[in-house]
């Protein structure tokens, strides 16, 4: 049986055919919430809401978009929805369209080829947990999403309902301000190594 | 020359994860292998995305987290492992 047709059971309130669905899904919800508010209760109560959400709606489900992206969508917006209400302290970042001005007045050291540069190192683990944690809601679920989840840009702005471009654009700072924290933290070791 | 290199780096940015062999991305290529500024940018950037992945680590579905979801939608008939 494809996924279609476990669907149209589905819909009609079979209840293998529904247990079939969140089988197949349900792992990959609870990740997906894990990452975006890093708390197993939370994830748990998103994955929970999710599903409720899908048997009251499985019915108005037209297959306009494909069954993955419309979960997705409802997995994201209650995580983000959990996200908002936490009101974290969010590192701000700018609005501004050359929010990269402070790129090229920026000595580059490439850390990229460090060999101590690893996740074995227990202070930048922290620092990008830490970074991760400070990006605002609207950041998050692209980086995530994107560059995390490995879904495409197309999926990701289906998911988020919101353009490409606008994908890309928050794709960009996102990525932009965790190599800001990374370097800001390895350029200081590199540099003195070198200068030792 | 700021400029450029200010335009480069949105490019790059948006090319990451892509393919690198469409003919777009040549050009951009070029310049990050003539340019050591956006060279260095590119292999940060890069070392940044994999870093974040590397440290992701999914997790399995807790039985209990499973059986707790399945009784909450009247399915606990078919409980068994999700499937991977
Ligand atoms: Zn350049």
């Amino acid at each position: 049986m494809n996924e279609k047709e476990i669907i149209t059971l589905a819909k009609q309130g079979d209840k293998e055919a529904l247990s079939k669905l969140v089988n197949k899904y349900s792992e990959r919800i609870y990740n997906l919430a894990l990452r975006i508010l890093r708390n197993r209760e939370e994830a748990e109560d998103v994955l929970q809401e999710t599903f409720i959400t899908v048997l009251e709606k499985l019915h108005s489900f037209d297959g306009r978009s494909s069954f993955f992206t419309w979960l997705y969508r409802i997995a994201t917006n209650a995580s983000l929805m959990r996200l908002r209400k936490k009101k974290l302290v969010y590192q701000q970042i700018s609005d501004d369209p050359d929010f990269q001005e402070s790129v090229e007045s920026r000595v580059f050291v490439d850390w990229s080829q460090d060999p101590s540069v690893s996740l074995f190192d227990k202070e930048m683990k922290l620092k990008l947990d830490a970074a991760i944690n400070k990006l605002s809601d609207i950041y998050r679920s692209v980086f995530i999403l994107r560059d995390i989840e490995g879904l495409s840009i197309k999926e990701t702005s289906a998911i988020l309902n919101i353009t490409e471009e606008n994908v890309k654009i928050r794709l960009r700072r996102a990525r932009q301000y965790l190599r800001d924290i990374l370097s800001d933290y390895f350029e200081e070791r590199v540099v003195s190594k070198y200068v030792k | 020359m700021l400029n450029d290199h200010k335009k480069r780096i949105k490019e790059i940015c948006d090319l990451m994860g892509e393919d690198f062999n469409a003919p777009s991305c040549r050009e951009v290529l070029e310049h990050i292998n003539q340019c050591p500024t956006c060279k260095v940018y590119y292999d940060t950037l890069k070392k940044t995305v994999l870093l974040c992945q590397e440290n992701d680590c999914p997790e399995e579905l807790p039985d209990e987290v499973n059986r707790r979801l399945m009784n909450l939608l009247n399915l606990r008939d078919f409980l068994n492992a999700p499937e991977k």
